[in-house]
């Protein structure tokens, strides 16, 4: 069942990446309509498919390198449809579908099946601390997107190439508030995950605070949000802003990617 | 009037330099300003070379329309007028110049009035600053019969192109190309401020746009503070004292120049300093100006946006495929009036005759007649009537023959006039037709013949 709707989701996100690139180009309303419908497939089924793996094992299914993945990509793609849903801003769509689809496509190539968690992880905590951390990650997949729009965009201004192409990207401003709101709305939830992890980490382990790699760049870069928020409040905004949220996303993904590789409660196989 | 039939027609042209090919550095050293325009028209028409001259300056195009005797002279002349206006060598613009003569010069005037050749296919500005054009040379006197026609045709060319086609409907205005700019910076402009610096009729255009599209506050500035008053009255926008503009210049967040400045009016620190003050909000500079009103190098900062004419050309871009089909239909209204106009132009060297034959035989029949009636006092008036009847009938059947004859030739002159413009190779194929017609006799003949010219006693 799980890897029947893995397939569907995998099939639904390359229709609606093949989708959104076509609405890049074309005007045509109808791919308009299917393109997003394609991507909410594709998110249903694969929460379907989360939640499949997830009633088996009996807890939520972010337990090891492929889970994770496959749940961020998830979030991903619904965080797109949110956004989306709310702002005249299609090409997040163009970005998030093949996104889900790699990230997907990773996740089916190397399945896995479900192994048990140590008593000591399962606990309620867990689907609050994962669920604030990966929200935060998706909704900063979005800042992320809306910047590099936002410099495609700013460049193609500056250099006075405006095409039809540029006049289908939404505006700068458009683009920079939702760079702002996404920024806001990563940090809490970043925050979020964050202090769960910490009062979880107290009950099962009696500390808050371990010194391992992930936490330790978990921190950073929840400072270096914490920075880019503080400077665009102040004034930083537009391509500027653009600019650092792509740098701290790639820090995000550095961190994220990276410490899988490291020892540690987070990394690879928890345990 | 003698000399003038007995020369061969007088020829059309239009020479200069517009945006297609000439930067708008180059076309900024070309504009006349309105109080240097008379004085150069004066200077450009004579009684020789160019019997009629105007010439029509916005900041997409400088030209000089003239009727000539001597094409050749008369290009000569031009191009040594506008070196000398301008204070310009003729090799650094010669370059740049065309050249359209007779057809192709009446086609020229009408396309341009019909915003066929402008920036943004369509806009409407054009036809305006060609009135203005034609009211300044109309009312130094530089104007004649053929060049008054010929601007007047093209304003009703403008007009049946804009209300038989859907150019202008498709087609957006510079102004209203650079506000399609603004909504791919801006969000929406209900919540955003204007500030028009200048009150020039692009910027006014522009004003106007902004005000159909409900921008938020609209500042005007000028350096005249009445004309900035006026136009704030027309739309409903707020003045800034020329001395404040730079006090109220973070307000703005669409900034237009349309001032006849010869300096840059907005430059980085100015601007600057009002990022500073608006916290880094974005800022749309659209300089509408020639010569240009803001520093180009303002594009160089974050977050300002600076589009000058020249940059304006490439939003209109977005818009050609679907205004081509429009422009077809357009361009054959031009080529239907060219040909209307060109029968009348290539009529008119004969057309005196023809009117002068009319009068002196009316002149005789109604002196004849009144003799006549003087010795026939007592005659009934049905018979007076009849005697005026037949009178004109003789003058009317009289005159037929050589009327036809002028006429005709008129327009073999006319036929013979496009055929050697389309393809002068051809020389031969129409000497042979017109040489079975018989003889050319000359209008000038005709006038010998008839004694047109002599004074009446």
């Amino acid at each position: 069942m799980e890897v029947w709707l893995l397939t569907v989701t995998l099939l639904f996100y390359l229709l609606s990446t093949a989708g959104f690139a076509f609405a890049l180009v074309s005007a045509r309303p109808i791919v308009r309509v299917l393109a997003p419908s394609f991507l909410l497939i594709a998110f249903v089924c694969h929460a379907g498919a989360i939640a499949v793996r997830s009633f088996a094992i009996g807890y939520i299914a972010v337990t090891n390198v492929y889970e994770a993945i496959s749940f961020f990509a998830c979030l991903t793609a619904g965080m797109g449809l949110l956004v989306q849903s709310r702002l005249p801003v299609s090409i997040l769509g163009a970005i998030v579908s093949p996104l889900g689809f790699i990230l997907t496509l990773g996740v089916y190539v190397f399945y896995t099946q479900a192994r048990a968690l140590p008593p000591a992880l399962q606990s309620a905590w867990l689907p609050i601390h994962v669920t604030a951390a990966f929200l935060g990650y998706a909704v900063f997949v979005v800042a992320f997107s809306a910047s590099l729009v936002y410099i495609v965009q700013e460049k193609q201004l500056k250099l006075k190439r405006a095409s039809s192409f540029l006049r289908r990207l939404p505006s700068l401003e458009t683009l920079d508030n939702l760079n702002y709101h996404s920024l806001a709305w990563g940090f809490l939830l970043l925050t979020l995950g964050l202090l769960s992890g910490a009062v979880w980490a107290e009950y099962a382990w009696g500390q808050f605070w371990i010194w391992e790699p992930r936490l330790v760049l978990s921190v950073l870069t929840w400072v270096l949000y914490a920075l880019l928020l503080h400077y665009r409040s102040v004034g930083w905004r537009g391509r500027r802003a653009a600019t650092l949220t792509i740098v701290c996303f790639a820090i995000l993904i550095v961190s994220f990617v990276g410490i899988q590789f490291f020892p540690g409660r987070h990394g690879g196989e928890f345990g | 009037m003698e000399a003038n039939l007995a020369n061969p027609a007088t020829s059309l042209m239009v020479v200069g330099l517009n945006h297609h090919a000439t930067p708008v550095e180059l076309r900024e050293q070309f504009a006349f300003s309105d109080e240097t325009l008379d004085g150069a028209l004066s200077r450009l028409v004579d009684s020789e070379t160019i019997r009629e001259g105007a010439i029509l300056s916005t900041c997409n195009r400088v030209e000089v329309v003239a009727r000539t005797p001597n094409l050749d002279a008369a290009n000569e002349k031009i191009r040594n007028f506008l070196a000398a206006e301008q204070q310009v060598t003729r090799s650094r613009f010669e370059g740049y110049l065309y050249t359209h003569v007779n057809r192709d010069a009446v086609r020229h005037l009408f396309r341009v009035a019909s915003s066929l050749d402008s920036l943004v296919v369509g806009e409407p500005q054009i036809l305006g600053q060609m009135k203005d054009a034609y009211a300044a040379s109309s009312s130094l006197g530089t104007l004649g019969t053929v060049l008054h026609r010929c601007f007047h045709k093209s304003f009703s060319v403008a007009k049946r192109v804009r209300t038989e086609t859907a150019i202008a409907a498709k087609a957006v205005s510079v102004s209203s190309a650079a506000i399609d700019l603004a909504c791919t910076i801006f969000d929406r402009l209900e919540d955003k401020t204007a500030m028009v610096i200048g009150v020039g009729e692009m910027g006014e255009q522009a004003v106007r746009h902004l005000r159909g599209r409900g921008v938020g506050t609209i500042l005007v500035t000028n350096r005249t503070f009445r004309r900035a008053v006026e136009l704030a009255r027309t739309c409903n926008g707020t003045v800034v004292p020329f001395d404040q503009l730079e006090k109220h210049l973070h307000l703005a967040d669409v900034v237009i120049g349309s001032a006849g400045s010869p300096h840059y009016v907005l430059h980085s620190g100015m601007i600057e300093d009002a990022l500073r003050e608006r916290k880094r909000s974005p800022m749309f500079l659209i300089d509408l100006g020639v010569p240009r009103n803001f520093d180009p190098r303002l594009n160089g900062l974050d977050n300002v946006f600076l589009y000058d004419i020249d940059d304006l050309e490439q939003v209109v871009e977005d818009n050609k495929g679907e205004r081509q089909l429009e422009a077809v239909k357009a361009e054959a209204i031009v080529a239907e009036e060219v040909e209307s106009f060109w029968r009348w132009f290539s009529n008119l060297e004969v057309t005196p005759t023809i009117v002068a034959l009319r009068e002196q035989a009316e002149l005789v029949r109604q002196r004849e007649v009144e003799k006549t009636l003087a010795t026939l006092k007592d005659l009934p008036p049905q018979a007076k009537e009849a005697v005026e009847a037949l009178s004109r009938s003789i003058t009317n059947k009289l005159l037929h023959p050589p009327l036809a004859y002028l006429k005709r030739r008129n327009r073999q002159a006319r036929t013979e006039l496009g055929r050697t413009e389309r393809a002068p190779a051809q020389q031969n194929g129409h000497t042979e037709q017109t040489e079975q017609e018989g003889e050319i006799v000359s209008a000038y003949t005709f006038r010998q013949i008839f004694g047109l010219d002599e004074d009446e006693d």
